[in-house]
Protein backbone atom coordinates (compact mmCIF):
# COMPACT_ATOMS: atom_id res chain seq x y z
CA UNK A 1 0.00 0.00 0.00
CA UNK A 2 1.28 3.49 -0.82
CA UNK A 3 2.61 5.40 2.14
CA UNK A 4 1.56 8.70 0.57
CA UNK A 5 -2.07 8.22 1.61
CA UNK A 6 -2.84 10.07 4.81
CA UNK A 7 -5.11 7.66 6.66
CA UNK A 8 -5.97 10.17 9.37
CA UNK A 9 -7.77 12.34 6.83
CA UNK A 10 -10.44 9.65 6.43
CA UNK A 11 -13.28 9.63 8.97
CA UNK A 12 -13.28 6.38 10.95
CA UNK A 13 -16.52 4.49 10.38
CA UNK A 14 -17.81 1.86 12.80
CA UNK A 15 -17.44 -1.84 11.92
CA UNK A 16 -20.26 -4.33 12.28
CA UNK A 17 -21.12 -7.97 11.70
CA UNK A 18 -24.60 -8.90 10.59
CA UNK A 19 -26.48 -12.16 10.97
CA UNK A 20 -28.56 -12.82 7.85
CA UNK A 21 -31.72 -14.32 9.29
CA UNK A 22 -34.22 -16.41 7.37
CA UNK A 23 -37.49 -15.08 8.74
CA UNK A 24 -37.37 -11.78 6.89
CA UNK A 25 -40.13 -11.37 4.31
CA UNK A 26 -38.27 -10.64 1.09
CA UNK A 27 -40.48 -12.82 -1.09
CA UNK A 28 -39.58 -16.08 -2.79
CA UNK A 29 -36.09 -16.54 -4.13
CA UNK A 30 -37.66 -18.32 -7.11
CA UNK A 31 -41.24 -18.19 -8.34
CA UNK A 32 -43.02 -20.25 -11.02
CA UNK A 33 -43.58 -18.55 -14.37
CA UNK A 34 -47.06 -17.38 -15.30
CA UNK A 35 -49.05 -19.10 -18.05
CA UNK A 36 -48.38 -16.27 -20.50
CA UNK A 37 -44.65 -16.44 -19.83
CA UNK A 38 -44.70 -20.19 -20.40
CA UNK A 39 -46.59 -19.89 -23.68
CA UNK A 40 -44.34 -17.19 -25.06
CA UNK A 41 -41.29 -19.19 -24.02
CA UNK A 42 -42.36 -22.03 -26.33
CA UNK A 43 -40.52 -21.61 -29.65
CA UNK A 44 -42.87 -23.90 -31.55
CA UNK A 45 -45.96 -21.94 -30.48
CA UNK A 46 -44.32 -18.64 -31.38
CA UNK A 47 -43.39 -19.96 -34.83
CA UNK A 48 -46.86 -21.35 -35.44
CA UNK A 49 -48.24 -17.95 -34.50
CA UNK A 50 -46.01 -16.29 -37.13
CA UNK A 51 -47.16 -18.81 -39.75
CA UNK A 52 -50.81 -18.05 -38.98
CA UNK A 53 -50.21 -14.31 -39.28
CA UNK A 54 -48.45 -14.80 -42.63
CA UNK A 55 -51.36 -16.93 -43.91
CA UNK A 56 -53.87 -14.26 -42.88
CA UNK A 57 -51.89 -11.53 -44.65
CA UNK A 58 -51.67 -13.73 -47.75
CA UNK A 59 -55.45 -14.36 -47.73
CA UNK A 60 -56.30 -10.67 -47.32
CA UNK A 61 -53.90 -9.56 -50.06
CA UNK A 62 -55.07 -12.22 -52.55
CA UNK A 63 -58.73 -11.38 -51.96
CA UNK A 64 -58.00 -7.73 -52.49
CA UNK A 65 -56.03 -8.51 -55.68
CA UNK A 66 -58.79 -10.78 -57.12
CA UNK A 67 -56.48 -12.44 -59.64
CA UNK A 68 -56.40 -16.19 -58.93
CA UNK A 69 -54.48 -16.86 -62.15
CA UNK A 70 -51.51 -14.87 -60.91
CA UNK A 71 -51.91 -15.06 -57.15
CA UNK A 72 -54.45 -17.46 -55.67
CA UNK A 73 -55.53 -16.94 -52.08
CA UNK A 74 -54.48 -19.10 -49.15
CA UNK A 75 -57.84 -20.84 -49.06
CA UNK A 76 -57.74 -21.60 -52.81
CA UNK A 77 -54.24 -22.97 -52.38
CA UNK A 78 -55.37 -25.10 -49.44
CA UNK A 79 -58.25 -26.51 -51.45
CA UNK A 80 -55.90 -27.28 -54.36
CA UNK A 81 -53.43 -28.87 -51.97
CA UNK A 82 -56.11 -31.11 -50.46
CA UNK A 83 -57.44 -32.01 -53.87
CA UNK A 84 -54.00 -32.91 -55.25
CA UNK A 85 -53.11 -34.84 -52.15
CA UNK A 86 -56.26 -36.93 -52.03
CA UNK A 87 -57.24 -37.30 -55.68
CA UNK A 88 -54.27 -35.97 -57.54
CA UNK A 89 -50.69 -37.11 -58.01
CA UNK A 90 -49.10 -34.92 -55.30
CA UNK A 91 -48.50 -37.70 -52.77
CA UNK A 92 -46.90 -39.92 -55.37
CA UNK A 93 -44.77 -37.04 -56.67
CA UNK A 94 -43.61 -36.24 -53.14
CA UNK A 95 -42.74 -39.86 -52.55
CA UNK A 96 -40.68 -39.96 -55.77
CA UNK A 97 -38.79 -36.83 -54.75
CA UNK A 98 -38.11 -37.95 -51.20
CA UNK A 99 -36.92 -41.35 -52.32
CA UNK A 100 -34.36 -39.85 -54.69
CA UNK A 101 -33.42 -37.30 -52.07
CA UNK A 102 -32.74 -39.84 -49.35
CA UNK A 103 -30.66 -42.00 -51.70
CA UNK A 104 -28.56 -39.02 -52.76
CA UNK A 105 -28.27 -37.66 -49.22
CA UNK A 106 -27.13 -41.00 -47.84
CA UNK A 107 -24.60 -41.43 -50.64
CA UNK A 108 -23.32 -37.87 -50.10
CA UNK A 109 -22.88 -38.41 -46.35
CA UNK A 110 -21.08 -41.71 -46.88
CA UNK A 111 -18.65 -40.06 -49.28
CA UNK A 112 -18.23 -37.13 -46.90
CA UNK A 113 -17.37 -39.55 -44.08
CA UNK A 114 -14.77 -41.22 -46.32
CA UNK A 115 -13.23 -37.86 -47.28
CA UNK A 116 -13.15 -36.65 -43.68
CA UNK A 117 -11.55 -39.87 -42.47
CA UNK A 118 -8.88 -39.40 -45.11
CA UNK A 119 -8.47 -35.75 -44.12
CA UNK A 120 -8.03 -36.39 -40.38
CA UNK A 121 -5.65 -39.29 -40.86
CA UNK A 122 -3.24 -37.94 -43.48
CA UNK A 123 -1.88 -34.54 -44.40
CA UNK A 124 -2.38 -35.22 -48.12
CA UNK A 125 -6.00 -35.99 -47.28
CA UNK A 126 -6.36 -32.65 -45.50
CA UNK A 127 -4.91 -30.80 -48.49
CA UNK A 128 -7.08 -32.77 -50.90
CA UNK A 129 -10.26 -32.03 -48.95
CA UNK A 130 -9.43 -28.32 -48.54
CA UNK A 131 -8.66 -27.91 -52.24
CA UNK A 132 -11.67 -29.85 -53.47
CA UNK A 133 -13.99 -28.02 -51.06
CA UNK A 134 -12.62 -24.66 -52.14
CA UNK A 135 -13.21 -25.66 -55.77
CA UNK A 136 -16.59 -27.32 -55.60
CA UNK A 137 -18.37 -25.75 -52.65
CA UNK A 138 -19.05 -22.44 -54.45
CA UNK A 139 -20.11 -24.27 -57.63
CA UNK A 140 -23.92 -24.55 -57.71
CA UNK A 141 -24.77 -28.23 -57.93
CA UNK A 142 -27.40 -27.54 -60.56
CA UNK A 143 -24.65 -26.31 -62.89
CA UNK A 144 -23.44 -29.91 -63.04
CA UNK A 145 -26.81 -31.20 -64.19
CA UNK A 146 -26.01 -30.95 -67.94
CA UNK A 147 -22.89 -33.01 -67.31
CA UNK A 148 -24.89 -35.48 -65.23
CA UNK A 149 -27.43 -35.83 -68.05
CA UNK A 150 -24.62 -36.41 -70.50
CA UNK A 151 -22.97 -39.08 -68.36
CA UNK A 152 -25.93 -40.83 -66.80
CA UNK A 153 -28.82 -39.92 -69.07
CA UNK A 154 -32.29 -38.80 -68.08
CA UNK A 155 -33.30 -40.38 -64.81
CA UNK A 156 -32.50 -40.99 -61.20
CA UNK A 157 -28.70 -41.50 -61.53
CA UNK A 158 -28.08 -37.98 -62.79
CA UNK A 159 -30.32 -36.56 -60.03
CA UNK A 160 -28.32 -38.48 -57.43
CA UNK A 161 -25.15 -37.20 -59.03
CA UNK A 162 -26.10 -33.56 -58.44
CA UNK A 163 -27.44 -34.26 -54.94
CA UNK A 164 -24.19 -35.93 -53.91
CA UNK A 165 -22.34 -32.92 -55.18
CA UNK A 166 -24.52 -30.55 -53.17
CA UNK A 167 -24.27 -32.59 -49.93
CA UNK A 168 -20.71 -33.87 -49.98
CA UNK A 169 -18.72 -30.65 -49.70
CA UNK A 170 -20.86 -28.93 -47.11
CA UNK A 171 -20.91 -31.97 -44.83
CA UNK A 172 -17.23 -32.85 -45.28
CA UNK A 173 -16.11 -29.27 -44.70
CA UNK A 174 -18.19 -28.86 -41.54
CA UNK A 175 -17.21 -32.23 -40.10
CA UNK A 176 -13.55 -31.59 -40.73
CA UNK A 177 -13.74 -28.12 -39.17
CA UNK A 178 -15.55 -29.68 -36.21
CA UNK A 179 -12.82 -32.27 -35.73
CA UNK A 180 -10.14 -29.60 -35.89
CA UNK A 181 -11.84 -27.53 -33.19
CA UNK A 182 -12.12 -30.33 -30.62
CA UNK A 183 -10.38 -28.94 -27.50
CA UNK A 184 -6.83 -30.18 -26.97
CA UNK A 185 -7.68 -31.21 -23.40
CA UNK A 186 -10.47 -33.53 -24.55
CA UNK A 187 -8.15 -35.10 -27.11
CA UNK A 188 -5.47 -35.63 -24.49
CA UNK A 189 -8.02 -37.02 -22.04
CA UNK A 190 -9.15 -39.52 -24.68
CA UNK A 191 -5.60 -40.62 -25.42
CA UNK A 192 -4.90 -40.79 -21.70
CA UNK A 193 -7.54 -43.53 -21.41
CA UNK A 194 -5.67 -45.50 -24.05
CA UNK A 195 -8.12 -44.77 -26.88
CA UNK A 196 -6.60 -45.03 -30.37
CA UNK A 197 -7.79 -45.17 -33.97
CA UNK A 198 -11.45 -45.91 -34.67
CA UNK A 199 -12.45 -45.96 -30.98
CA UNK A 200 -10.80 -42.58 -30.45
CA UNK A 201 -12.72 -41.14 -33.42
CA UNK A 202 -16.10 -42.61 -32.44
CA UNK A 203 -15.87 -42.08 -28.68
CA UNK A 204 -14.14 -38.69 -28.58
CA UNK A 205 -13.93 -36.84 -31.90
CA UNK A 206 -17.43 -37.45 -33.29
CA UNK A 207 -19.39 -36.50 -30.13
CA UNK A 208 -17.08 -33.55 -29.48
CA UNK A 209 -17.56 -32.29 -33.03
CA UNK A 210 -21.28 -33.04 -33.11
CA UNK A 211 -22.45 -29.39 -33.21
CA UNK A 212 -20.44 -28.82 -36.41
CA UNK A 213 -21.44 -32.18 -37.86
CA UNK A 214 -25.14 -31.42 -37.30
CA UNK A 215 -24.71 -27.96 -38.81
CA UNK A 216 -23.11 -29.60 -41.85
CA UNK A 217 -25.92 -32.14 -42.14
CA UNK A 218 -28.50 -29.33 -41.98
CA UNK A 219 -26.78 -27.28 -44.65
CA UNK A 220 -26.33 -30.42 -46.74
CA UNK A 221 -30.01 -31.24 -46.38
CA UNK A 222 -31.07 -27.73 -47.47
CA UNK A 223 -28.68 -27.79 -50.46
CA UNK A 224 -29.87 -31.23 -51.51
CA UNK A 225 -33.54 -30.29 -51.25
CA UNK A 226 -33.30 -27.18 -53.36
CA UNK A 227 -30.96 -28.79 -55.89
CA UNK A 228 -33.33 -31.68 -56.36
CA UNK A 229 -36.40 -29.52 -56.87
CA UNK A 230 -34.49 -27.36 -59.34
CA UNK A 231 -33.22 -30.41 -61.20
CA UNK A 232 -36.73 -31.86 -61.42
CA UNK A 233 -38.00 -28.60 -62.91
CA UNK A 234 -35.49 -29.06 -65.70
CA UNK A 235 -36.23 -32.64 -66.56
CA UNK A 236 -39.35 -34.12 -65.17
CA UNK A 237 -39.74 -34.35 -68.96
CA UNK A 238 -38.79 -37.98 -68.91
CA UNK A 239 -41.87 -39.74 -67.65
CA UNK A 240 -45.06 -39.75 -65.67
CA UNK A 241 -43.04 -40.64 -62.58
CA UNK A 242 -41.71 -37.11 -62.06
CA UNK A 243 -41.24 -35.53 -58.65
CA UNK A 244 -42.46 -32.40 -56.92
CA UNK A 245 -40.47 -30.09 -59.20
CA UNK A 246 -42.13 -31.64 -62.18
CA UNK A 247 -45.54 -31.28 -60.52
CA UNK A 248 -44.92 -27.54 -60.18
CA UNK A 249 -43.67 -27.21 -63.74
CA UNK A 250 -46.56 -29.20 -65.21
CA UNK A 251 -49.20 -27.17 -63.42
CA UNK A 252 -47.63 -23.89 -64.46
CA UNK A 253 -47.88 -25.07 -68.06
CA UNK A 254 -51.55 -25.78 -67.52
CA UNK A 255 -52.00 -22.43 -65.73
CA UNK A 256 -53.22 -24.23 -62.61
CA UNK A 257 -51.65 -21.56 -60.44
CA UNK A 258 -53.30 -22.79 -57.23
CA UNK A 259 -51.65 -26.15 -57.83
CA UNK A 260 -48.28 -24.45 -58.40
CA UNK A 261 -48.72 -22.82 -55.00
CA UNK A 262 -49.77 -26.15 -53.52
CA UNK A 263 -46.61 -27.73 -54.87
CA UNK A 264 -44.46 -24.92 -53.51
CA UNK A 265 -46.18 -25.18 -50.14
CA UNK A 266 -45.45 -28.89 -50.03
CA UNK A 267 -41.77 -28.14 -50.71
CA UNK A 268 -41.75 -25.57 -47.90
CA UNK A 269 -43.67 -27.73 -45.42
CA UNK A 270 -41.37 -30.70 -45.92
CA UNK A 271 -38.36 -28.40 -45.52
CA UNK A 272 -39.80 -26.96 -42.31
CA UNK A 273 -40.71 -30.37 -40.92
CA UNK A 274 -37.26 -31.81 -41.48
CA UNK A 275 -35.61 -28.73 -40.03
CA UNK A 276 -37.85 -28.19 -37.04
CA UNK A 277 -38.88 -31.74 -36.21
CA UNK A 278 -36.09 -34.07 -37.30
CA UNK A 279 -33.02 -31.90 -36.81
CA UNK A 280 -34.42 -30.02 -33.87
CA UNK A 281 -35.28 -33.11 -31.89
CA UNK A 282 -31.84 -34.53 -32.59
CA UNK A 283 -30.32 -31.26 -31.36
CA UNK A 284 -32.50 -31.15 -28.27
CA UNK A 285 -31.50 -34.67 -27.37
CA UNK A 286 -27.80 -34.11 -27.98
CA UNK A 287 -25.90 -30.86 -28.30
CA UNK A 288 -28.43 -28.68 -26.47
CA UNK A 289 -28.85 -31.12 -23.65
CA UNK A 290 -25.08 -31.28 -23.28
CA UNK A 291 -24.74 -27.50 -23.26
CA UNK A 292 -22.59 -27.55 -26.39
CA UNK A 293 -25.04 -25.30 -28.20
CA UNK A 294 -27.55 -22.83 -26.91
CA UNK B 1 5.90 -37.48 6.75
CA UNK B 2 7.69 -40.78 6.84
CA UNK B 3 11.16 -40.87 5.35
CA UNK B 4 11.18 -42.49 1.94
CA UNK B 5 14.73 -43.82 1.91
CA UNK B 6 13.43 -47.00 3.51
CA UNK B 7 11.87 -47.93 0.17
CA UNK B 8 14.39 -49.23 -2.31
CA UNK B 9 12.55 -49.01 -5.64
CA UNK B 10 11.14 -45.69 -6.85
CA UNK B 11 7.73 -45.89 -8.52
CA UNK B 12 8.68 -43.32 -11.11
CA UNK B 13 12.22 -42.76 -12.25
CA UNK B 14 12.94 -39.76 -14.45
CA UNK B 15 16.57 -39.64 -15.40
CA UNK B 16 18.39 -37.07 -17.49
CA UNK B 17 15.27 -36.09 -19.41
CA UNK B 18 15.49 -33.41 -22.07
CA UNK B 19 12.17 -32.49 -23.65
CA UNK B 20 11.65 -30.40 -26.75
CA UNK B 21 8.56 -29.26 -28.59
CA UNK B 22 7.99 -27.31 -31.77
CA UNK B 23 6.05 -24.10 -32.05
CA UNK B 24 5.37 -22.46 -35.38
CA UNK B 25 8.71 -20.68 -35.35
CA UNK B 26 10.90 -22.28 -32.69
CA UNK B 27 12.13 -25.57 -31.44
CA UNK B 28 11.79 -25.00 -27.72
CA UNK B 29 13.86 -26.93 -25.21
CA UNK B 30 11.43 -27.16 -22.32
CA UNK B 31 13.54 -29.17 -19.87
CA UNK B 32 17.23 -29.97 -19.89
CA UNK B 33 18.53 -33.17 -18.26
CA UNK B 34 16.01 -33.25 -15.46
CA UNK B 35 16.18 -36.15 -13.02
CA UNK B 36 13.94 -37.02 -10.11
CA UNK B 37 12.35 -40.03 -8.46
CA UNK B 38 8.89 -40.45 -7.04
CA UNK B 39 8.12 -43.13 -4.46
CA UNK B 40 4.77 -44.71 -3.75
CA UNK B 41 2.50 -42.57 -1.63
CA UNK B 42 4.42 -39.34 -2.25
CA UNK B 43 2.79 -36.04 -3.06
CA UNK B 44 5.44 -34.82 -5.44
CA UNK B 45 5.28 -31.18 -6.52
CA UNK B 46 6.82 -29.70 -9.65
CA UNK B 47 7.24 -26.03 -8.78
CA UNK B 48 8.59 -23.24 -10.89
CA UNK B 49 7.77 -20.04 -12.77
CA UNK B 50 6.12 -20.23 -16.19
CA UNK B 51 8.57 -21.38 -18.81
CA UNK B 52 10.36 -23.86 -16.56
CA UNK B 53 8.86 -26.79 -18.44
CA UNK B 54 6.98 -28.29 -15.50
CA UNK B 55 3.79 -28.88 -17.51
CA UNK B 56 5.84 -30.27 -20.41
CA UNK B 57 7.59 -32.57 -17.97
CA UNK B 58 4.21 -33.81 -16.74
CA UNK B 59 3.13 -34.42 -20.35
CA UNK B 60 6.33 -36.40 -20.76
CA UNK B 61 5.42 -38.58 -17.79
CA UNK B 62 1.90 -38.93 -19.21
CA UNK B 63 3.43 -40.17 -22.46
CA UNK B 64 2.23 -37.38 -24.75
CA UNK B 65 5.80 -36.30 -25.45
CA UNK B 66 8.89 -38.43 -25.97
CA UNK B 67 12.16 -37.31 -24.39
CA UNK B 68 14.92 -36.51 -26.86
CA UNK B 69 17.40 -37.56 -24.20
CA UNK B 70 17.06 -39.63 -21.04
CA UNK B 71 14.34 -42.02 -19.94
CA UNK B 72 11.14 -41.99 -17.92
CA UNK B 73 10.36 -45.28 -16.19
CA UNK B 74 7.22 -46.23 -14.33
CA UNK B 75 7.67 -49.34 -12.20
CA UNK B 76 10.76 -50.21 -14.23
CA UNK B 77 9.04 -49.95 -17.63
CA UNK B 78 9.91 -47.17 -20.06
CA UNK B 79 6.95 -44.89 -20.80
CA UNK B 80 6.38 -44.55 -24.53
CA UNK B 81 2.71 -43.69 -24.91
CA UNK B 82 -0.24 -42.35 -22.90
CA UNK B 83 -2.01 -44.94 -20.82
CA UNK B 84 -4.63 -45.29 -18.10
CA UNK B 85 -2.04 -46.23 -15.47
CA UNK B 86 -1.15 -42.52 -15.39
CA UNK B 87 -4.36 -40.54 -15.10
CA UNK B 88 -4.07 -36.87 -15.84
CA UNK B 89 -6.12 -34.02 -14.38
CA UNK B 90 -5.86 -30.86 -16.43
CA UNK B 91 -6.19 -27.20 -15.57
CA UNK B 92 -8.94 -26.57 -18.13
CA UNK B 93 -12.57 -27.03 -17.15
CA UNK B 94 -13.37 -28.50 -20.58
CA UNK B 95 -11.52 -31.72 -19.77
CA UNK B 96 -14.86 -33.36 -18.92
CA UNK B 97 -16.75 -34.76 -21.86
CA UNK B 98 -19.83 -32.54 -22.20
CA UNK B 99 -21.95 -35.34 -23.70
CA UNK B 100 -21.66 -37.47 -20.59
CA UNK B 101 -23.14 -36.98 -17.15
CA UNK B 102 -20.92 -36.77 -14.10
CA UNK B 103 -21.29 -40.48 -13.46
CA UNK B 104 -20.74 -41.39 -17.10
CA UNK B 105 -17.64 -39.21 -17.16
CA UNK B 106 -16.21 -40.99 -14.14
CA UNK B 107 -17.07 -44.39 -15.61
CA UNK B 108 -15.80 -43.61 -19.09
CA UNK B 109 -12.05 -44.25 -18.54
CA UNK B 110 -12.82 -47.56 -16.84
CA UNK B 111 -14.93 -48.65 -19.81
CA UNK B 112 -12.68 -47.14 -22.48
CA UNK B 113 -9.63 -48.90 -21.08
CA UNK B 114 -11.72 -52.06 -20.59
CA UNK B 115 -10.62 -52.24 -17.00
CA UNK B 116 -14.05 -52.44 -15.43
CA UNK B 117 -17.55 -52.63 -16.82
CA UNK B 118 -21.17 -52.97 -15.75
CA UNK B 119 -22.23 -52.76 -12.12
CA UNK B 120 -18.64 -52.80 -10.81
CA UNK B 121 -17.73 -49.68 -12.76
CA UNK B 122 -21.00 -48.14 -11.66
CA UNK B 123 -20.36 -48.81 -7.98
CA UNK B 124 -16.81 -47.58 -8.10
CA UNK B 125 -17.78 -44.41 -9.94
CA UNK B 126 -20.44 -43.65 -7.34
CA UNK B 127 -17.98 -44.32 -4.52
CA UNK B 128 -15.48 -41.81 -5.87
CA UNK B 129 -18.16 -39.26 -6.73
CA UNK B 130 -19.18 -39.55 -3.09
CA UNK B 131 -15.57 -38.98 -2.00
CA UNK B 132 -15.60 -35.59 -3.75
CA UNK B 133 -19.08 -34.81 -2.37
CA UNK B 134 -20.94 -34.70 -5.67
CA UNK B 135 -23.41 -37.55 -5.16
CA UNK B 136 -26.31 -35.14 -5.66
CA UNK B 137 -24.96 -34.22 -9.08
CA UNK B 138 -24.05 -37.65 -10.42
CA UNK B 139 -26.69 -37.42 -13.14
CA UNK B 140 -25.99 -33.80 -14.10
CA UNK B 141 -24.23 -32.75 -17.27
CA UNK B 142 -20.91 -30.90 -16.85
CA UNK B 143 -22.21 -27.61 -18.28
CA UNK B 144 -24.52 -27.26 -15.28
CA UNK B 145 -21.62 -27.45 -12.80
CA UNK B 146 -19.35 -24.71 -11.45
CA UNK B 147 -15.63 -24.68 -12.17
CA UNK B 148 -14.71 -26.15 -8.81
CA UNK B 149 -17.27 -28.94 -9.20
CA UNK B 150 -15.93 -29.78 -12.65
CA UNK B 151 -12.42 -30.10 -11.26
CA UNK B 152 -13.73 -32.34 -8.49
CA UNK B 153 -15.34 -34.57 -11.12
CA UNK B 154 -12.05 -34.66 -13.02
CA UNK B 155 -10.24 -35.68 -9.84
CA UNK B 156 -12.85 -38.34 -9.05
CA UNK B 157 -12.57 -39.59 -12.64
CA UNK B 158 -8.81 -39.90 -12.37
CA UNK B 159 -8.86 -41.47 -8.90
CA UNK B 160 -11.58 -43.97 -9.77
CA UNK B 161 -9.14 -45.57 -12.19
CA UNK B 162 -6.90 -46.18 -9.18
CA UNK B 163 -3.87 -45.42 -11.36
CA UNK B 164 -0.27 -46.09 -10.38
CA UNK B 165 0.24 -42.36 -10.32
CA UNK B 166 -2.01 -39.30 -10.55
CA UNK B 167 -0.78 -36.45 -12.73
CA UNK B 168 -2.20 -33.06 -11.85
CA UNK B 169 -1.46 -30.14 -14.14
CA UNK B 170 -2.34 -27.03 -12.10
CA UNK B 171 -5.87 -28.32 -11.52
CA UNK B 172 -6.79 -25.48 -9.17
CA UNK B 173 -5.13 -22.62 -11.05
CA UNK B 174 -8.31 -21.43 -12.74
CA UNK B 175 -10.36 -21.44 -9.52
CA UNK B 176 -11.09 -18.50 -7.24
CA UNK B 177 -9.04 -18.27 -4.05
CA UNK B 178 -11.75 -19.54 -1.69
CA UNK B 179 -12.65 -22.54 -3.84
CA UNK B 180 -8.98 -23.29 -4.39
CA UNK B 181 -8.32 -23.49 -0.68
CA UNK B 182 -11.30 -25.76 -0.16
CA UNK B 183 -10.13 -28.02 -2.98
CA UNK B 184 -6.64 -28.21 -1.51
CA UNK B 185 -8.10 -29.30 1.81
CA UNK B 186 -10.25 -31.91 0.08
CA UNK B 187 -7.30 -33.23 -1.89
CA UNK B 188 -5.24 -33.66 1.30
CA UNK B 189 -8.21 -35.35 2.90
CA UNK B 190 -8.52 -37.75 -0.03
CA UNK B 191 -4.81 -38.49 0.21
CA UNK B 192 -5.11 -39.37 3.89
CA UNK B 193 -7.94 -41.68 2.84
CA UNK B 194 -6.29 -43.61 0.02
CA UNK B 195 -2.57 -42.66 0.08
CA UNK B 196 -2.37 -42.33 -3.69
CA UNK B 197 0.83 -41.22 -5.43
CA UNK B 198 0.66 -37.96 -7.30
CA UNK B 199 2.72 -35.46 -9.22
CA UNK B 200 1.24 -32.01 -8.88
CA UNK B 201 2.32 -29.09 -11.04
CA UNK B 202 1.95 -25.58 -9.66
CA UNK B 203 3.57 -22.16 -9.79
CA UNK B 204 2.33 -21.20 -6.32
CA UNK B 205 4.96 -21.64 -3.61
CA UNK B 206 2.24 -21.70 -0.97
CA UNK B 207 0.26 -24.41 -2.73
CA UNK B 208 3.44 -26.45 -3.19
CA UNK B 209 4.28 -26.36 0.52
CA UNK B 210 0.73 -27.10 1.65
CA UNK B 211 0.00 -29.95 -0.76
CA UNK B 212 3.40 -31.52 -1.28
CA UNK B 213 5.41 -34.01 0.69
CA UNK B 214 8.36 -33.30 -1.57
CA UNK B 215 8.92 -30.28 -3.80
CA UNK B 216 11.04 -30.18 -6.93
CA UNK B 217 12.01 -26.55 -7.55
CA UNK B 218 12.78 -25.79 -11.18
CA UNK B 219 14.44 -22.87 -12.93
CA UNK B 220 13.32 -21.68 -16.35
CA UNK B 221 14.68 -21.45 -19.92
CA UNK B 222 15.29 -24.31 -20.20
CA UNK B 223 13.80 -26.08 -17.20
CA UNK B 224 16.42 -27.49 -14.89
CA UNK B 225 16.33 -28.86 -11.37
CA UNK B 226 17.18 -26.25 -8.78
CA UNK B 227 16.41 -28.10 -5.58
CA UNK B 228 14.41 -30.93 -4.09
CA UNK B 229 12.91 -30.15 -0.69
CA UNK B 230 10.81 -31.89 1.93
CA UNK B 231 7.52 -30.23 2.78
CA UNK B 232 5.55 -33.03 4.37
CA UNK B 233 5.04 -31.28 7.70
CA UNK B 234 2.85 -28.45 6.51
CA UNK B 235 -0.82 -27.94 5.85
CA UNK B 236 -3.23 -25.00 5.95
CA UNK B 237 -3.00 -24.84 9.73
CA UNK B 238 0.74 -24.23 9.71
CA UNK B 239 0.50 -21.53 7.08
CA UNK B 240 1.31 -18.58 9.34
CA UNK B 241 4.04 -20.40 11.31
CA UNK B 242 7.74 -19.47 11.26
CA UNK B 243 8.90 -22.76 9.71
CA UNK B 244 6.36 -22.44 6.93
CA UNK B 245 7.42 -18.89 6.25
CA UNK B 246 11.10 -19.80 6.33
CA UNK B 247 10.58 -22.50 3.72
CA UNK B 248 8.44 -20.18 1.66
CA UNK B 249 11.15 -17.51 1.80
CA UNK B 250 13.84 -20.04 0.94
CA UNK B 251 11.99 -21.18 -2.18
CA UNK B 252 11.17 -17.62 -3.08
CA UNK B 253 14.85 -16.71 -3.00
CA UNK B 254 15.72 -19.69 -5.14
CA UNK B 255 13.21 -18.76 -7.79
CA UNK B 256 13.89 -15.06 -7.91
CA UNK B 257 17.65 -14.95 -7.27
CA UNK B 258 18.43 -14.68 -10.95
CA UNK B 259 15.62 -12.38 -11.79
CA UNK B 260 17.70 -10.05 -13.95
CA UNK B 261 18.88 -12.98 -15.97
CA UNK B 262 15.29 -13.97 -16.57
CA UNK B 263 14.33 -10.66 -18.10
CA UNK B 264 15.86 -12.09 -21.30
CA UNK B 265 13.44 -13.19 -24.07
CA UNK B 266 10.45 -14.95 -22.69
CA UNK B 267 9.07 -17.92 -24.52
CA UNK B 268 5.57 -18.71 -23.39
CA UNK B 269 4.63 -22.19 -22.50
Amino acid sequence: MSKGVDMTAMPVRPEFEADPSHDVKIGDAARPLSVFERITANTLLRRIFILIVLAIIWEIYARWLKNPLMFPSFSEMSAALWESLVHGPLLERTYTTLRVLIMGYAAGITLAAAFTTLAVSTRVGTDLLSTLTAMFNPLPAIALLPLGLLWFGLGIPSLIFVIIHSVLWAVALNTHTGFLSVPETQRMAGMNYGLRGVRYVTLILIPAALPSILAGLKIGWAFAWRTLIAAELVFGVSSSSGGLGWFIFENRNMLETANVFAGLTTVIVIGLLVESVVFRSVELRTVRRWGMQR
Amino acid sequence: MKQVQAQDEPLLDVSGVTLQYKTREHLVTATYRVSFQVFAGERFILLGPSGCGKSTLLKGVAGFLKPVEGTIRLGGRVIDKPGPDRMMVFQEFDQLLPWKTVKQNVMFPMKASRRLDGPEADARALAYIDKVNLTKFSNSYPHTLSGGMKQRVAIARAMAMEPAILLMDEPFAALDALTRRKMQEELLHLWRDTKFTMIFVTHSIEEAIILGSRVLVMSPHPGQVKAELNAGNFDHASQGGPEFQALQQRIHNMLFAQRIEQEAPVIHE
